[in-house]
């Protein structure tokens, strides 16, 4: 047991790369997929997707937000190990050629899987299109990390303007929308912008695929914590997602779920970690 | 011919005033001393005779035994029980003896029946603190050389388990692939602390490694490893993956906030122990009046968890009390503990409040018929009137059925209910691909699955002695 922590390193202020060595996973895992992992003995399983999986290696695009990331940001280095790491989980994006495909994210996860899923379109023959949102200037990730090198056509936008395009990833959307130069739509991050850019694209008829991030335990179907109604129908988004036509989930429901269920719980936490690592002198 | 006793000799358990406070074991066993003043109420029917033998799933010699914990030879005892079951100290906590060798005990028929399971735990326990299951665990291991075959075992439960211990004892190289980080199965996830505590799992799990079983945590087959390029590697493979799907109920509110499956609170409490929260990472989020759905034995350990978690729980079932279907020790340890119950009413919706968290349950009442069902129920029918109860959690406890991970991957012939469709000799579509427990069955019990576990080792042994004498 153990899984060896690889690489490391800033993304952001707020976001960092984390690589695993978990061979077992990285052969078999394919873009739409998800990792499960726990830290260490008292840890919780946490969701995850998949920046790359190469070389029996596994990197992860992690915000830091809750105890368990803040912990591995502060605490882990390179050389240590994860104590568990299972996957690949949930199915696969359907890879094909459908012509113009875009990939429109707005935070940590669905940056990762904006390059994942554009590069294995791209190599289907397909024109692919990248938009990525970040709030500023600041938060922007190195080159190497952005989904540019994989996109056809590409847009880097920012909330404030102070680089790339001003504004959000909705934006640049409604006008590849107009300008009939989009075929079919993937997007992960903020669930509140999945279930806008669902109604962006619902009148114009437009294929739209989101990543349906939920509060999971196992990750394998068995505990129904992540499940969403689809078109009427209750779901898990660990065993028949995570990705999902976003025109048919309830994302009222879905939005909820994700960041209410245990939030008093998730802010006892993160205040109690922060205690820590500031009576230790690191924050 | 032995006097008969009709009373038991009780086993001493802690006080509820106590142990509603932790998650401590309940029942603490019989003493050597009282284990044989127990054993002496056995009337020692013979062996072919014996009811209780039929009576168990896995036909143990349950008088043969008994008769040497009268001898005071508890390593006698421990080899006979080992014949035709590797894990004592578990299926005496957890089997439902009442439905089975007890419920067949003859003593029964006049008194109490002989309390084969508390037996059953006694000489589990006292051998493996009294260094006599190291002994005869040295006896076995010879045996143990890996060199007949290579057999992979999916899921590490009861029937996982099992089967990967006898076919370890015959010669075997076995490996265990399980999906979660931990081994076990429901014995993990599922069966509180409580009831099963995890140092005895722990102990089962450790004899396995000393026959030679490794167990790989983190692989689920049929996403991190196909069942195709299992059977390139090993001789046969073996699924036990149970029943772990949680069934929801189809009525409106089911996303409302805790509202949780039995399977998650459970998993939670048991597997990640939420209970400990912030000490260990992952939360549980409970209001302070719980109300589980159902009357197994997961809704039991459901209730008595929340209990333990200092709510104030109640059990609403459709059906009455007399088909509560979980084991009597536990109906009768949760209302001792306090938990309450609400009979005759189906839940036909969940009313949240403003901020998504559920309030109340509405039922409707049920009413039951004289006509009864195959299972012997009596039939029940809706009756139209309503009733709301307040509850601010609300636990869902009413089965689980097959994951389908791996049947769908491999493209296993399953039943309507995704149960895999198995032969015989318990192999499924596949050739080379057998299977046992919950993963056939729906739901059953531990020692079911064991059995089957047991059963398919015997199988898998003849397939791959056939496969090898024809090659």
């Amino acid at each position: 047991m153990g899984y060896k922590i690889t690489a490391k390193e800033d993304l952001s202020p707020i976001d960092y790369f984390v690589e695993v060595e978990a061979p077992h996973v990285a052969k078999a895992w394919k873009p739409g997929q998800f990792v499960v992992f726990i830290l260490h003995e008292r840890g919780e399983r946490i969701p995850m997707s998949v920046y790359k999986a190469e070389d029996g290696k596994v990197g992860m695009f992690i915000r830091k937000l809750g105890k368990t990331s803040l912990q591995l940001y502060h605490e882990y280095k390179p050389g240590d190990e994860l104590w568990s790491f299972v996957g690949p989980l949930g199915k696969p994006i359907k890879v094909k050629n459908y012509g113009r495909v875009a990939f429109v994210s707005d935070a940590v996860c669905g940056h990762a899987e904006n390059r994942a899923t554009l590069k294995v379109m791209r190599e289907a023959g397909n024109y692919t299109i990248s938009v990525q949102t970040f709030e500023d200037r600041e938060k922007v990730y190195p080159t190497r990390f952005l989904a540019r090198e994989v996109a056809d056509e590409y847009y880097l936008t920012t909330l404030d303007g102070s680089v790339g395009i001003k504004g959000h990833y909705l934006d640049v959307v409604r006008e590849l929308i107009e300008k009939d130069r989009v075929d079919v739509i993937f997007a992960g991050g903020s669930l509140r912008n999945l279930a806008k850019l669902a109604e962006l694209t619902r009148p114009y008829g437009i294929p739209t695929y989101a990543t349906v991030r939920q509060i999971m335990v196992d990750g394998t179907g068995m505990c129904g914590s992540c499940r969403v109604l689809y078109d009427g129908e209750v779901k898990f988004a660990c065993r028949d997602g995570p990705v999902f036509d976003a025109h048919k989930i309830d994302w009222e429901d879905a939005i909820r779920r994700n960041y209410e269920r245990f939030s008093e719980q998730e802010r006892l936490a993160k205040e109690r970690y922060l205690e820590y690592l500031r009576a230790k002198g690191v924050i | 011919m032995p006097k008969l006793i009709k009373e038991r000799v009780p086993t001493p358990e802690r006080p509820v005033e106590e142990r509603v406070k932790d998650f401590g074991e309940v029942n603490l066993g019989y003493t050597f001393e009282l284990a044989v003043k127990e054993a002496e109420r056995c009337l020692q029917c013979p062996a072919n005779y014996a009811p209780c033998i039929k009576g168990c799933p896995v036909h143990i010699n349950i008088p043969a035994f008994i008769a040497k914990i009268k001898e005071g030879d508890i390593k006698g005892a421990l080899r006979i029980i080992w014949n035709d079951n590797t894990l004592p100290a578990i299926t005496g906590r957890v089997c439902p003896q009442e439905d089975q060798c007890e419920g067949a005990c003859v003593v029964g028929k006049v008194g109490q029946a002989v309390n084969i399971g508390k037996l059953e735990r006694f000489v589990a326990d006292y051998a493996r603190k009294h260094g006599i299951e190291e002994e005869l665990l040295c006896e076995f291991e010879e045996k143990c050389t890996g060199e007949l075959g290579k057999v992979a075992v999916v899921g590490a439960g009861p029937a996982g388990l099992t089967c990967a211990g006898e076919l370890a004892k015959m010669g075997y190289k076995v490996t265990v692939f399980e999906a979660l980080h931990k081994p076990g199965g429901v014995l993990i996830y599922g069966i509180p602390e409580f009831r099963l505590p995890k140092e005895i799992l722990d102990h089962e799990l450790a004899k396995l490694k000393r026959l030679g079983v490794e167990i790989k945590t983190d692989h689920v087959v049929g996403k991190t490893v196909t069942l195709e390029e299992l059977l390139q590697e090993y001789d046969a493979v073996f699924i036990g993956t149970g029943a772990g799907t949680p069934k929801l109920l189809n009525i409106p509110g089911i996303l409302l906030d805790r509202i949780y499956s039995a399977n998650e609170f459970l998993t939670r409490i048991n597997l990640m122990k939420a209970y400990e929260f912030p000490e260990y990472d992952t939360p549980i989020a409970v209001g302070k009046k719980v109300i589980v759905i159902g009357a197994g034995n997961t809704a039991m350990d459901a209730a008595r968890s929340a209990l333990r978690l200092g709510c104030d729980v109640t059990i609403a079932y459709r059906r009455g009390e007399e088909d509560v279907t979980a084991r009597i020790e536990e109906v009768e340890h949760a209302k001792e503990e306090g938990v309450k119950f609400l009979y005759f009413v189906q839940p036909v919706e969940f009313i949240g409040d403003e901020k998504g968290k559920v309030k109340a349950v509405k039922f409707e009442k049920m009413e039951p018929l004289e006509e009864r069902d195959s299972r012997g129920k009596r039939k029940i029918r809706p009756t139209g009137e309503y009733v709301t109860v307040e509850a601010d959690t609300v636990i869902i406890a009413i089965g689980l059925e097959p994951n389908r991970i791996i049947s769908e991957e491999a493209g296993i012939k399953t039943n309507p209910n995704g149960t895999l469709v198995v032969d015989e000799n318990l192999m499924t579509s596949v050739p080379g691909v057998f299977a046992g427990g919950d993963a056939i069955r729906g739901e059953a019990t531990v020692i079911l699955a064991m059995g089957d576990g047991k059963k398919a080792a015997k199988a898998i042994d003849e397939y791959i002695r056939a496969k090898k004498a024809s090659a």
